[in-house]
């Protein structure tokens, strides 16, 4: 196995190469914006037709009253939380090997995040008034029910998203006064004076930001786990079928976990070409990745066989039909399709041949997170299909292209809050890295070679 | 208790934008202000109208020919529901959906509102003057036998103005047309009983075995039979009565009954005779003529001919000798057929044998006014009327309160006929097929904006006169009531006789009023007589008793053998009468359209049941788009199958298929009526609706029938929803 | 109301339901419809299109389960692979239950569907936002989603349809959940009318408009909380307990001639709708 990052790379060199990725990126860059942008413009226009003509024209209805925005509306929320587990459970793990990667992984976390936002607007029927679901003082002191899941929802999610945002900002203090000192002029400059906050690296500042920091990752761990417990909640609270199921928490976080590792993969080789990363997003350092996914995958089988096996073995007929319905009735392609692509096709990452082979990885993880959005879909329609009352049964529904085409246009708008971020912003994290190289070769017993201002 | 304190200042704040609000809003003139729209003044209204409360105001419901009371909900100036009206003992305030519906009937966008006068290809707007004048210039131009009237069932004073009229012009032809009428079974009745309508208590019988009577659904007077059947159900003495129901089709009656028995089409008098045959053979004392004539009709041959099977026709003849009184249905399943009037004398038969005549049979009073009497439509009248037509004996048409166009059988070219006819007036509410054909349509008020009477052919005592006041003003200046229209008319011929009548109300409320003594207001004075009567909604009438005989015999009875097998057509269509599409008229009712049909769960379109292995010969599956062809045309629709129906059968609801009529009738499935043979009852003449032989093909393409049901079915997949027990175990007398 | 009235009435705003040793004071609206005496003839459904502005939404929305029906006649078929339906069918109107501990409920996010102190299961069409969550978490799908605007952009109620429109009913717009209210209309107008007499509702003062209009008379509805409503006497005489999720009928063996019982009470809904078995002649 090879080193997870040189040891000889100068400082000034991993500034130099850091810095580059906010100017010249290559032509694929644009390319992925583009499309990109040609996404949001599908998704807007099949929100501004579902907007004037009703929740209808999604093709829901009195048995689907749920579709696709909330089983999308989930993978997002499940992909923000591979960022929390690279940036902190791994920090506080100290597993240094994260250091060039976690910076992306957080901006995953926060734009994930605001994506899975959007469909809670997308999905209402009268979005307009979406802020009765937030506690706010007024004349009639109506409240939120604090009861629903939903109302949990929106402070997890609201809390989770604040506590991101500040993670991945303080983390990028260091990295910004960088940035403000190798930029001269434009709205750039200003930009990272502003965020920067004044950061001279002196001694007393590195000691706040490493407590700060500590703090704030020790913080979101626990949110992290909370934030899709509740999401879980959702449907373990509920008295649905196929919903009702005490092991859903676990079983969400996992599948959380899961999809957010696959993401990072997928976006390491897609980073790692376009900004030539090359020297920092190393092959070890995917090994690692593929590694924890892998780990993660396989406790996300054992969480669905429990699932399965406790709806099968235990006394509710009605879940039990609706297992059998799930994996029989006319959601059977879909429900094979996710448990081989969350639990066969992982196997292959078992395989070290294939660990650091990146096209086959992108094209693996890219289906394990097809994998995971199936599993999401299938927790919902199912269900819906199959519930408690066999009057109310409809297994022919299917999303119109209105649903679709949002939920299609919601990758478009996660890359670009991605790709625009990446260019704005290092994706790579400069101070870490040189730690991280330091750290590398005193364990050489090599002198680093201190170069550059910094 | 919690507390509210919405404070004053809380008050004021809401007052101060609140106000706010209606002043910015303010702005601007209103459609009032531009006198699009008038203000009326509430301030001099009578005492019992008072804004934001309803009033109730009793009627008569026209959806159908019960003659339902009705009870309006008007509030400012609106009428907005109906319930039933508790006075009426004919549905003592209760309603099926039909009668719901009338408020869709009054509201529909799709009315004409004024007269229109066909111009070549092309529809004009004229006066009702200039209307009136037309239809007297032309009257006026032909003979008196060259005038045919063609209407529904009529009766209290629009049919005696009609008559008047008629009287007036010479003899002018006068046609009494239903589609679904049951005029075999009024004709077997006649000459079992000695009356038409014999008054049937459901509710005093132990047992019922009905041949396809769907008393429940569309037969006769579907919600004086429901709550007579509820009685049934559940007897004051707890002894819950036995409803068996034998029929080809599954009725909504028969989905209510205790054994539902599929019976071959046309076999209904055999199993009659044989059930005779059975009690005959267990000991019940039957006329020696009579066992005579049954006595072939054994068990073994019976249950060969009908295909119920040995046991059930034992059962059966148990029960009935077991359980006295009975009482014995004979249905449109049964007269349907060639040999319908024999298959309801058989039935009749099984009644008087069973001793039921003058225990749950009874016979109905008289009526005092014979010119406002019913009369009952049938089918014969629209033949007899085509014939005319098709010889250039009419040459000036009326219709009214019929469809013919909709409901006559491609068969009878009557489309064609009618164009012989030189001027043809329809009143109508809708431009419906008729009118459409028509020179000139008259557009009517809608029945809960007109005066009308009428006395119900069915009612379960006595006689009453039901009376129909408008329960809001006219939605549209141009249209009229039928009552004004004939009294316009009459004017023309008897100016004298009519003209102290400056409308149809006067004309009703001094004839009313003229015969108080015998309407039980003898001795009130006239405004609290007519008051009294409007409010009520209903006019008891004295009725002298009428004897009814038990004529049935077996002499001359002979029901002729099961139906031979057709090989070039091997299946019978059923054209079902469903409870809200009935004859079609009110299809243009949407909530009738949504309302899903009992049995099948389908709405807004046609389809034909078939029993699933007719259909597994065929290889057909629901959803599938067969064509049913018959000897007199074919029609497409799609299949939903089913275990309600025989395997030699096939059926298709009626009243769907309507090519004009407005926006929710028009194109919505089929018409069954297109393509039924034209074979006739023999001894009436009736066209006989259940006659026509089907082959039933494929046509290629497969739809999603849509339907209430899920892809679950009828299954309630073993969880606890609609649960049944024998009643064996239950003892009603103990229950609330 | 204020934070003290909050405070000191806390256990009246978070009052369980059901609870015994809370019963309720004035009313608690409850229905039972007999099964026996169904006929599935439609008529209760259609009465309710009349007395509650429900839109009819037409063949094309309907065949996509858009269907507005507050009560739906649904029927049941022996499914034993007979030849024929020869034990009729069996029909069962299906509203909402009115659940005492409603799933719908503790799921709606900005409470727009919560208990009365009459035991009705209200929905506040102007605090809905529309999540669906109250549908999605409704074990009788009794509930209905306007899923496009009928009112105004499909134009349900042409001109002059739009006059039958009850003005004591709110007509919906796109995106609110709705459902069976019970007719709440006519109770508040029966209430008003009682209060200003300083009386409470007779039983019979009130109907709902399927009860009105049943034909057979298979739907009783009346306040359980007093003692002389007949579906208080049904209940009763059935031994269906409100608070119990299970029947004498389910326990005792002398209580199995009993025909009352709930859908799906094993969920611990509690219905306040009972419902009292078909019965089927065993002698034929």
């Amino acid at each position: 196995m090879g080193k997870d990052i040189r040891e000889d790379i100068a400082w000034a060199q991993i500034n130099k190469d850091v810095l580059k990725s906010l100017e010249s990126p290559r032509k694929l860059y644009w390319v992925i914006l583009f499309i990109a942008l040609a996404m949001i413009g599908v998704a807007v226009g099949c929100e501004i037709y579902q907007y004037t003509g009703g929740m209808g024209v999604s093709n829901k209805n009195n048995s689907h009253v749920w579709g696709l925005y909330i089983a999308t509306f989930i993978f997002w929320i499940g992909m923000s939380h591979s960022g929390t587990l690279l940036s902190a459970i791994l920090h506080l793990m100290h597993a240094d090997w994260r250091k060039p990667i976690y910076r992306f992984a957080e901006a995953m976390t926060t734009f994930s995040l605001m994506t899975a936002g959007l469909f809670v607007l997308v999905h209402l029927g009268r979005l307009w008034q979406v802020y009765y679901v937030m506690p706010y003082p007024n004349e009639r002191w109506v409240w939120p029910n604090f009861q629903s899941p939903l109302v949990w929802d929106m402070f997890a999610i609201a809390t989770y998203l604040s506590s991101s945002v500040l993670f991945l900002y303080v983390g990028m203090i260091p990295d910004l006064a960088i940035c403000r000192d190798n930029i001269h002029a434009g709205w750039r400059k200003k930009l990272y004076t502003v965020m920067s906050l004044g950061w001279e690296g002196t001694d007393r500042q590195w000691r706040n930001f490493r407590i700060t920091y500590l703090t704030i990752a020790c913080f979101l761990i626990p949110l992290a786990v909370s934030v899709h417990s509740i999401v879980a909640s959702d449907f373990a609270m509920s008295n649905m079928p196929g919903w009702h199921v005490t092991s859903f928490p676990p079983y969400f976080v996992a599948g959380a976990l899961y999809s957010g590792c696959a993401a990072i993969i997928t976006l390491f080789i897609i980073l790692r070409y376009v900004f030539r990363f090359e020297e920092y997003m190393t092959l070890p350092i995917m090994k690692k990745l593929v590694r924890l996914t892998f780990a993660i995958a396989m406790v996300w089988t054992y969480l669905n066989l429990i699932e399965f096996a406790s709806v099968w073995y235990g006394h509710d007929q009605t879940a039990k039909d609706q297992l059998i319905f799930k994996a029989t009735g006319p959601y059977a392609p879909f429900f094979w399709a996710m448990i081989f692509f969350g639990s066969i096709l992982p196997l292959m990452l078992a395989f070290k041949r294939i660990q650091t082979h990146l096209p086959i990885l992108l094209v693996v993880s890219i289906l394990l997170n097809v994998g995971m959005w199936l599993e999401r879909w299938m927790i919902i329609a199912p269900s819906f299909a199959h519930g408690h009352y066999p009057w109310t049964w409809d297994h022919d529904q299917w999303p119109s292209l209105v649903q679709w085409g949002i939920v299609f246009g919601s990758f478009g708008w996660f890359t670009l809050l991605f790709m625009v971020f990446c260019k704005v912003f290092p994706s790579v994290s400069m101070y870490e890295v040189k730690e991280m190289v330091y750290h590398r070769s005193l364990a050489l017993k090599h002198k680093p070679a201190v170069k550059g201002d910094y | 208790m919690i507390e509210n304190s919405f404070n004053r200042r809380g008050f004021l704040k809401v007052l101060g934008w609140g106000g706010a609000t209606v002043a910015l809003s303010g702005c601007g003139n209103t459609s009032v202000e531009d006198g699009k729209e008038f203000v009326t003044s509430y301030v001099q209204t009578a005492d019992y109208i008072i804004p934001s409360i309803g009033t109730y105001f009793n009627s008569t419901c026209a959806q159908c020919n019960a003659g339902c009371g009705i009870m309006g909900r008007v509030r400012e100036g609106r009428v907005l529901k109906l319930e039933g009206n508790p006075k009426s003992p004919i549905n003592n305030g209760k309603m099926c959906g039909l009668g719901q519906a009338g408020v869709q009937a009054h509201y529909n966008p799709d009315r004409i509102r004024e007269p229109l006068l066909r111009t070549g290809d092309k529809g004009e707007a004229i006066t009702w003057e200039k209307a009136l004048a037309l239809i007297n210039e032309k009257v006026g131009g032909v003979k008196a036998e060259n005038v045919a009237f063609l209407t529904g069932g009529v009766s209290g004073h629009v049919k005696a103005l009609l008559k008047n009229y008629l009287d007036a012009l010479g003899s002018g032809h006068h046609y009494v047309y239903e589609a679904v009428a049951p005029s075999i079974m009024r004709a077997a009745n006649k000459k079992a009983y000695g009356v038409e309508m014999p008054r049937l208590h459901l509710d005093k019988a132990k047992v019922i075995v009905s041949f396809g009577a769907d008393f429940l659904g569309a037969w006769i007077s579907p919600v004086h039979f429901s709550q007579q059947y509820a009685r049934f159900r559940k007897a004051d003495k707890g002894e819950r009565g036995v409803l068996v129901q034998v029929e080809s089709k599954m009725t909504l009656t028969g989905a209510n009954a205790d054994r539902w028995l599929a019976i071959r089409p046309g076999t209904e008098g055999i199993l009659a005779l044989g059930l005779i045959n059975a009690l005959a053979a267990a000991g019940v004392s039957v006329p020696g003529d009579v066992v005579g004539a049954v006595k072939e009709y054994t068990v073994d041959r019976v249950s060969k001919d009908t295909g119920v099977s040995a046991e059930h026709i034992g059962k059966l003849a148990a029960l009935l000798k077991e359980r006295s009184p009975s009482l014995i249905i004979a249905g449109s399943a049964v007269e349907g057929y060639a040999h319908g009037s024999q298959n309801a004398t058989a039935i009749a038969l099984l009644n008087q044998v069973l001793g039921n005549v003058g225990k749950t049979v009874e016979a109905p009073s008289s009526v005092p006014f014979p010119q406002m009497a019913p009369t009952a439509g049938n089918r014969f009248a629209l033949q007899a009327l085509n014939d005319n037509m098709a010889q250039d004996k009419v040459k000036v048409l009326f219709s009214y309160g019929a469809n013919p166009v909709f409901t006559a059988p491609a068969s009878m070219k009557l489309k064609e006929n009618l164009k012989k006819v030189p001027f043809k007036v329809v009143f109508a509410h809708y431009m419906d097929e008729t009118a459409v054909e028509a020179d000139l349509v008259l557009p009517l008020n809608s029945a809960l904006e007109d005066w009308a009477t009428a006395m119900p052919e069915y009612i379960a005592e006595g006689a009453q006169l039901s009376i129909q006041q408008p329960l809001m003003e006219k939605l549209y200046p141009g249209t009229l009531g039928m009552g004004d229209i004939l009294l316009a008319l009459l004017k023309q011929r008897r100016p004298e006789e009519y003209k102290g009548y400056e409308d149809f109300y006067s004309y009703l409320r001094s004839a009313m009023v003229s015969i108080k003594g015998a309407l039980g207001g003898a001795n009130e004075d006239d405004d609290t007589f007519w008051d009294t009567a409007l409010s009520r909604g209903v006019v008891k009438l004295v009725g002298a008793p009428v004897n009814i005989s038990s004529n049935a015999s077996a002499k001359g009875l002979v029901v002729p053998a099961p139906f031979v097998e057709d090989s070039a057509y091997p299946l019978h269509l059923i054209p079902a009468v469903s409870a809200s599409m009935r004859d079609g008229r009110n299809a243009n009712e949407p909530w009738l359209q949504e309302s899903p049909d009992p049995l099948t769960t389908i709405v807004w379109d046609s389809w034909v049941e078939m029993h699933p292995k007719t259909a597994a010969k065929l290889g057909i599956v629901e959803g599938d788009i067969v064509e049913v062809a018959s000897r007199s045309g074919a029609i497409k629709a799609q299949v939903y199958v089913f275990t309600g129906i025989h395997p030699d059968v096939i059926s298709m609801p009626l009243g769907y298929g309507h090519e004009a009529m407005g926006r929710y009738a028009k194109g919505v499935g089929v018409n069954a009526f297109k393509i039924l043979d034209p074979i006739f009852d023999k001894e009436t003449g009736e066209l006989a609706m259940h006659e026509t032989r089907v082959k039933v093909s494929k046509a290629g393409q497969r739809v999603v029938i849509v339907k209430d049901e899920g892809p679950a079915g009828g299954n309630q997949m073993g969880r606890k929803i609609a649960v049944r027990m024998s009643s064996s175990k239950v003892n009603l007398s103990e229950e609330v | 109301m204020s934070i003290t009235n909050l405070l000191e009435n806390w256990s009246d705003f978070r009052q369980q339901h059901p609870s015994e040793d809370r019963p309720h004071r004035e009313y608690k609206w409850a229905m039972s419809i007999d099964l026996d005496a169904c006929t599935g003839c439609n008529a209760c459904s259609v009465a309710c299109y009349a007395e509650n502005n429900l839109p009819v939404v037409g063949k094309e929305k309907f065949a996509h389960g858009h269907s507005h029906h507050w009560i739906r006649i649904e029927r049941y078929w022996d499914n034993d692979g007979r030849e024929f339906a020869d034990q009729g069918a069996q029909f069962l109107p299906m509203l909402c239950q009115q659940c005492e501990s409603a799933p719908c409920e503790t799921v709606c996010p900005v409470g727009a569907t919560n208990h009365t102190a009459d035991g009705l299961n209200s929905q506040v069409y102007n605090r809905c936002v529309g999540s669906r969550y109250c549908n999605a978490n409704c074990p009788y799908k009794a509930r209905y989603f306007n899923w496009y605007d009928y009112p105004t952009t499909d134009n349900v109620w042409p001109e002059p349809m739009n006059q039958q429109l009850n003005p004591d009913v709110t007509v919906r717009g796109k995106g609110v959940m709705e459902k069976c209210t019970f007719c709440v209309q006519r109770l508040t107008v029966a209430k008003s009318n009682a209060r200003s007499e300083g009386r409470s509702v007779l039983d019979g003062e009130v109907q709902t408009a399927c009860q009105q209009v049943c034909p057979t008379g298979a739907i009783s509805f009346g306040n359980l909380v007093d003692p002389s409503a007949k579906v208080g006497k049904q209940w009763k005489q059935q031994q269906v307990d409100l608070n119990k999720d299970k029947q004498a009928k389910d326990v005792t063996e002398s209580a199995a001639k009993l025909r009352g019982y709930r859908i799906l009470e094993e969920l611990r809904t509690y219905p306040s709708v009972m419902y009292l078995e078909q019965l089927r002649e065993s002698a034929i």
